[in-house]
C-alpha cells in the first residue's frame, strides 16, 4: 500500500537564534487535510515551527517538505501555504476587499475577477457587506475573518494559524472555533493550527502535539493526549490532573510508578469502605458546572477531585470536612520517568 | 472606648476646613480636561504667536512699504508696487522657477537616497548595525553647515575628489553650478530626509510585510503595493525638510553654486546690497506662498501627524 | 530725485548737532568742529576688517594701543563684509568714526549720517597724496567729508598657463570671454557694473561714457547688455576675496577681477599673475569719516589724524593689503610694500576710477541727462546674475 505524501513533512528541523535553540532536531509529518493543532506555552517552539514552514524563519539545519517538495530554502511567496497571523496584519491602507484581492492582485489577477472572487471568499467569513471598510472601522472578530478571507483565496495547500485566536474574548472565540472547524471541513486543506490554549487545541484538532522546550513531548489525538498522556508536562499542561509520585501509588494503589489521574475520575463520598481512602477537604471552590475539591489523604498526597453540579456526589463540601476518595486503579495512568 | 484624637481631628478638619483656592483650582482642572489643555497649550501657543504668525505679519506688511533708493530710508506709504515688480519683472519669475526646479530636484534625489538606506537600517540591519548607521547619519548634523559647503566646495572643485573619481570615466566635475549646488544640498538636507523615512518604515509591522510576502507577494510588489503606501507620509515629511530648506538657502548657492542665484539670494541682495527691505519682504513672501501650496497638499497625505 | 529729503535731513542733523553741540566741548557753527578741545574718553569705529587692529588677532599688528596710551580714548572697533552692510550697521548711530569705500560715502553724506570734516584740525592730513583729496567720493560742494585711509585697483588676474598671451586688455572678461568660458571670475556687487561701463567708455566712446559712475540709462542699458553677455561665461562670482583667491588656485578660476591683496596671498606656486589693463580700473579710496551724532569728535579727530600719520598708515595698509594714503607711509612699511602697491604712482592711480555713489546727479557734471542711481544698479545687478 502507497502512502499518502504528507502534506507537511519537517525532518531534523533544528532552529537556532544565537545560543538559545528554539526548535531542536524536530520530526513531524502531517496528513493532508488534517486539522493539525502545535499546543504548548510560550517559548516552546511552536511558533518558529509554525514561520519555519511559512518561510518566515530559515531553519538552522534540517528540512521542511510540502506536499513531498524540499522548500527549506523557498521565499514565502514562493509556498504554497498561507498564514493567518495572531494580530492579523491586515494592511491598514487598503479597503477589506482589497486586503481580501491581495493575494491574487500580486498573482495578475484581473481587477473585475479578483474582486469577485474577494466578495465570496468574505461571504464565506459572513463579512460579504463590509469590503469597503477599512480594517480599523471592523472589530477584533471580523479582522480575524478578514485575515481569514484573505488567506484562503489563493487556495493554499496549508493554511498556518498563528494563535489566530488569542486576542479575541471568550465567547467570541468560542464562536470562531465552531466557524474555523467548518471551514476546514468545507475547504478540505490542511490546517496547522498554533495555540497555547490546550482547550482549543483539542476541541478543534484531528491531531495534536504538544511542545516543551523546542520538543515535542507527544503527538496524538485529542483523546489520546488527554486520556494517556506520557510525560508529566502532558499531563498538567492538557487538563488538570494530579500526578502522583511513586511512593503515593505505592500506598494508594500498590505499584509504585509515576501516574496521573484526572480529577473528574475522583469519586467522593462520606460513607466508609473498604475501597475508599479516607482524607479532609482542604478547599472547595465552586466554578459553576462544577465543584473543585482539594483534598489532603490521610495516605499522603494531596488531591484534586472535580465533582460535577447535579451528580451524586454534588452534595456542598466544606473546609476540614472528612471525606471518603473513590479511587480506581484503571483511571491510573502510568507517565515515562525521565 | 479610648478616642483617638489625631484620628479625630484629621478627620474633622477633612471635612470641615474651607478648601484652600490652590486646592479649589487643583480639583478645578483635575475635573475639567479641556481647560486644562487649553492651560498647557496657552504659553506655547502665545509663544507662537508672538515670533511666528507676528513676524509674518510684519513682512506681509513691510512688503507694501517703499525705500527711498537715495537715502536709503524706509516709507511706510501703502502700495503695491513691490508685488507688481515680483509679477511683471521677467527677473523674480526665472529665479523662482529655479528655486522651485532646485527644490524639487533635491527633495526627489534626497527621496530616492533616502529609501534604500532607510530601509536597509529599520529592516535588515542587526540593532548593532542599525545603531552605528544612526549615528553616522546623524553624524553630519553636528558639523556646521558652513563647514559642510565649503567642504563640497573642495570636493566639486576642478581639483577635487570628483573630479578625481570622474575623469576615469571620462567625466568632468559638475563644478560650481546649479548641479553642484543641487548635490551640496542635497547631501546637506540627506539626514533630514532618511530620519522621518527610517522612523516611518520601524513604525510598518514587521507581519504587515510577511503577510505581503506570505501572500505571493514578491518583494518589488511588497515595496510598491504594501511599504510604498504606508511609507508615504513619512516621505512627504522628510520632503518638507529637504525641500523648504532648499527653498529657503543662499549661503549654499553662492559657495558652489557659481554664477547663478535662487530667491534667498534676491532677498539677501535687496537687504544686504540695496538695503530695500520693503521688495526683500516682497520676494520672501514667494517661497512663503510656495510653501504654503505644498503644505497644503502634503497635508493630504496625512504626513503632518508624522512630523 | 528730489532734493527736499536731503535738506531736510540736514536741517534735522542740524539741530541734532546744535543740541548735542552745547555737550561736545570745541565750538561748532554749521555742523563743522572748529577748535579741538579735551579728548572724550570712548571711541567707536566701523571699518573693514583689518583697519583697526588692536592686537588681539595678532600681536605683531597692533596700531590702536599706541593710539589709546597717546590720546586717552579707549576704542572698540566693529568690523563689516560689504559697503551696505556698513550703511546698515553706521544707521544705528552706534559708531563715532567709519571707514568707508567710495560706494558708501556719498550715500552716507546724502542721508546726512556724517559731518563735514575742518581738515584744518588734523594736521597728518597735508601729507595725503594730493590725488586722493577733494575727489568725488570724499568732498561735496567743497566740503571735506573723509580722511583717506588708503586705495587700491581692481585688477585684472589671469592664470599664466591657461591665459596666453598675457593680457593687456579688459577684453578676456568681456568680448573674448568666451575662450575661457565658465572660468571667467568678476566682483559680486552692483559697483562691478562700472567695470563694464569703464570697458565701455574706452572701447565704444558712440556711448559717450565719461566716468563709469555717471551712467544715464541708455549708457546703463549697454553695460547690462555687456554683463549679461560676460555672464555666460562666468564661473562664479566673488564677494568674499578667500573664496576668489581659493577659486584661482583650484583653477575653476582663470581669470576675471581681483584685488593686490590677493595676487599677494596667493599659495605658493600659484601660476597667476595681476595687470592693470590698458583701459585703467576701478579701484577703491576708503575714507574715514565722522558720525553727524558722536559724542566723542576729539576722540574722532585724534583717530582721523593718527590713522594718516606715517607709522599707523603704513601698518594698516599694509595689513590690509592697499596702497596707504600718505607717502611718509612707505618709509615705515616692509621692503617693497609701496612698490607692489603701486602707491604714489600719479600715473597708476589716474588709470584707476574709484568706488563712487551714483547717482541721479550726473557725477560727470552732465545737467542735460539723468544719471542712474544706485538702487537702479542694484536692481540691473540682480537681473544680469539672472
Amino acid at each position: 500500500m502507497v502512502e499518502q505524501t504528507p502534506a507537511i513533512s519537517l525532518r531534523g528541523l533544528t532552529k537556532s537564534f544565537g545560543s538559545v535553540t528554539a526548535v531542536s532536531n524536530l520530526d513531524l509529518e502531517i496528513k493532508s487535510g488534517e486539522f493539525f493543532s502545535m499546543l504548548g506555552p510560550s517559548g516552546s517552539g511552536k511558533t518558529t515551527v509554525l514561520r519555519m514552514i511559512a518561510g518566515f524563519e530559515l531553519p538552522t539545519s534540517g528540512h521542511v517538505f510540502l506536499d513531498g517538495e524540499d522548500v527549506t530554502t523557498k521565499a514565502p511567496f514562493d509556498r504554497d501555504v498561507n498564514t493567518v497571523f495572531q494580530d492579523y496584519a491586515l494592511f491598514p491602507h487598503m479597503t477589506v476587499l482589497e486586503n481580501v484581492a491581495y493575494g491574487l492582485r500580486v498573482r495578475g489577477v484581473g481587477k473585475r475577477e479578483r474582486e469577485a472572487a474577494a466578495v465570496e471568499a468574505l461571504s464565506t467569513v459572513r463579512l460579504a457587506d463590509f469590503g469597503g471598510r477599512k480594517p480599523s472601522e471592523l472589530s477584533g472578530g471580523q479582522r480575524q475573518r478578514v485575515a481569514l478571507a484573505r488567506a484562503i483565496i489563493v487556495k493554499p495547500k496549508v493554511l498556518l494559524l498563528d494563535e489566530p485566536l488569542g486576542a479575541l474574548d471568550l465567547k467570541l472565540r468560542e464562536q470562531m472555533q465552531i466557524e474555523l472547524k467548518e471551514l476546514q471541513r468545507e475547504l478540505a486543506i490542511t490546517f496547522i493550527f498554533v495555540t497555547h490554549d490546550q482547550e482549543e487545541a483539542l476541541t478543534l484538532s484531528d491531531r495534536v502535539a504538544v511542545f516543551n522546550q523546542g520538543r515535542i513531548e507527544q503527538i496524538g489525538s485529542p483523546q489520546e493526549l488527554y486520556e494517556r498522556p506520557q510525560t508529566p508536562f502532558v499531563a498538567g499542561f492538557v487538563g488538570t490532573t494530579n500526578l502522583l509520585e511513586p511512593q503515593d501509588t505505592q500506598a494508594l494503589f500498590g505499584k509504585a510508578i509515576k501516574g496521573s489521574i484526572r480529577p473528574e475520575r475522583i469519586k467522593l463520598t462520606t460513607q466508609n469502605s473498604v475501597a475508599t481512602h479516607s482524607g479532609k477537604v482542604i478547599e472547595a471552590i465552586y466554578v459553576g458546572s462544577a465543584t473543585r475539591v482539594h483534598i489532603k489523604l490521610d495516605a499522603g498526597p494531596e488531591v484534586t477531585a472535580l465533582v460535577l453540579s447535579g451528580s451524586d456526589s454534588s452534595e456542598s463540601w466544606s473546609r476540614n470536612q472528612e471525606v471518603q476518595v473513590v479511587l480506581n486503579e484503571k483511571d491510573l495512568v502510568q507517565l515515562e520517568t525521565k | 472606648m479610648i478616642e483617638n484624637p489625631v484620628g479625630k481631628t484629621m478627620k474633622g478638619s477633612d471635612i470641615s476646613a474651607p478648601k484652600s483656592f490652590a486646592h479649589r483650582v487643583s480639583s478645578r482642572l483635575y475635573t475639567n480636561a479641556k481647560l486644562r489643555l487649553r492651560l498647557l497649550i496657552a504659553t506655547p501657543l502665545l509663544w507662537l504667536a508672538l515670533v511666528y504668525v507676528a513676524a509674518l505679519l510684519a513682512l506681509f506688511v513691510t512688503a507694501f512699504w517703499t525705500m527711498d533708493s537715495f537715502t536709503g530710508e524706509i516709507r511706510a506709504d501703502w502700495n503695491i508696487e513691490n508685488f507688481v515688480k515680483l509679477f511683471t519683472n521677467s527677473l523674480y519669475q526665472t529665479v523662482t522657477l529655479r528655486t522651485l526646479g532646485i527644490a524639487l530636484l533635491v527633495t526627489v534625489v534626497d527621496i530616492l537616497i533616502a529609501l534604500p538606506i532607510a530601509f536597509f537600517m529599520a529592516k535588515i540591519a542587526s540593532p548593532r548595525m542599525r545603531g552605528i548607521l544612526v549615528i553616522s547619519i546623524l553624524m553630519p548634523l553636528w558639523a556646521s553647515y558652513l563647514v559642510k559647503a565649503y567642504a563640497w566646495r573642495s570636493v566639486l572643485s576642478n581639483e577635487g575628489i570628483l573630479q578625481w573619481l570622474l575623469r576615469p570615466l571620462g567625466l568632468d566635475t559638475p563644478g560650481y553650478s546649479l548641479v553642484g549646488a543641487a548635490l551640496t544640498l542635497g547631501y546637506i538636507w540627506l539626514p533630514y530626509v532618511i530620519l522621518p523615512i527610517y522612523t516611518g518604515l520601524e513604525k510598518v509591522p514587521q507581519n504587515i510585510l510577511e503577510a505581503s510576502s506570505d501572500l505571493g507577494a514578491k518583494t518589488w510588489s511588497t515595496l510598491r503595493l504594501i511599504v510604498f503606501p504606508l511609507l508615504l507620509p513619512a516621505i512627504a515629511a522628510g520632503s518638507i525638510f529637504a525641500f523648504s530648506l532648499t527653498m529657503g538657502d543662499y549661503i549654499t548657492i553662492n559657495i558652489v553654486g557659481g554664477a547663478t542665484q535662487m530667491l534667498g539670494n534676491l532677498v539677501y541682495t535687496n537687504v544686504g546690497t540695496a538695503n530695500n527691505l520693503p521688495m526683500a519682504a516682497a520676494i520672501a513672501m514667494i517661497p512663503i506662498a510656495i510653501m504654503f501650496i505644498y503644505l497644503s497638499v502634503i497635508r493630504k497625505t496625512g504626513a503632518l501627524d508624522n512630523l | 530725485m528730489s532734493k527736499t529729503p536731503l535738506k531736510l535731513s540736514a536741517l534735522i542733523v542740524g539741530m541734532a548737532l546744535a543740541l548735542s553741540g552745547c555737550a561736545a566741548s570745541g565750538g561748532q557753527t554749521s555742523g563743522k568742529l572748529q577748535s579741538l578741545g579735551d579728548n572724550e574718553k570712548t571711541l567707536s569705529l566701523l571699518g573693514w576688517p583689518g583697519y583697526a587692529e588692536d592686537g588681539s588677532n595678532d600681536p605683531a599688528y597692533d596700531w590702536v594701543t599706541p593710539f589709546e596710551k597717546d590720546t586717552g580714548c579707549q576704542v572698540t572697533f566693529k568690523s563689516y563684509g560689504t559697503s551696505d552692510e556698513a550703511l546698515n550697521l553706521f544707521k544705528s548711530g552706534d559708531y563715532d568714526v567709519i571707514a568707508a569705500s567710495g560706494d558708501a560715502t556719498l550715500r552716507l553724506i546724502a542721508s546726512g549720517d556724517v559731518q563735514p570734516l575742518n581738515t584744518d584740525l588734523i594736521p597728518s592730513y597735508k601729507d595725503v597724496y594730493p590725488f586722493l583729496k577733494g575727489q568725488a567720493w570724499n568732498t561735496v560742494d567743497g566740503e571735506t567729508y573723509g580722511v583717506p585711509h588708503g586705495y587700491g585697483a581692481n585688477l585684472l588676474m589671469y592664470n599664466t598657463e591657461v591665459v596666453k598671451p598675457a593680457p593687456t586688455s579688459w577684453d578676456v572678461v568681456f568680448d573674448k570671454a568666451s575662450a575661457y568660458k565658465g572660468k571667467v571670475t568678476a566682483y559680486d556687487s552692483p559697483i562691478y557694473i562700472a567695470d563694464a561701463a569703464l570697458y565701455l567708455m574706452k572701447h565704444n566712446p558712440d556711448l559717450g561714457i565719461t566716468n563709469p559712475y555717471a551712467l544715464d540709462a541708455d549708457q546703463l542699458a549697454a553695460a547690462v547688455d555687456l554683463l549679461k553677455a560676460q555672464k555666460d561665461n562666468v564661473g562664479e562670482y566673488w564677494s568674499d576675496y578667500l573664496k576668489s583667491i581659493d577659486s584661482f588656485s583650484t583653477g575653476n578660476s582663470v581669470v576675471g577681477t581681483t584685488w593686490q591683496v590677493i595676487k599677494n596671498f596667493m599659495p605658493e606656486g600659484s601660476t597667476v599673475e595681476a595687470v592693470l589693463p590698458s583701459e585703467g580700473a576701478t579701484g577703491w579710496s576708503d575714507s574715514w569719516m565722522v558720525s553727524s551724532t558722536t559724542k566723542s569728535p576729539n576722540c574722532a579727530y585724534a583717530w582721523l589724524n593718527y590713522i594718516d600719520t606715517p607709522e599707523a598708515n603704513a601698518a594698516a595698509t599694509e595689513y590690509f593689503g592697499e596702497a596707504p594714503a600718505t607717502a611718509g607711509a612707505c618709509e615705515f612699511g616692509s621692503k617693497g610694500f609701496c612698490d607692489s602697491y603701486h602707491a604714489g604712482d600719479e600715473a597708476y592711480a589716474a588709470q584707476i576710477w574709484y568706488w563712487t555713489t551714483p547717482i541721479a546727479k550726473c557725477l560727470d557734471g552732465r545737467t542735460d541727462a539723468t544719471c542712474t542711481d544706485y538702487s537702479e544698479w542694484t536692481t540691473a545687478w540682480q537681473e544680469i546674475k539672472g
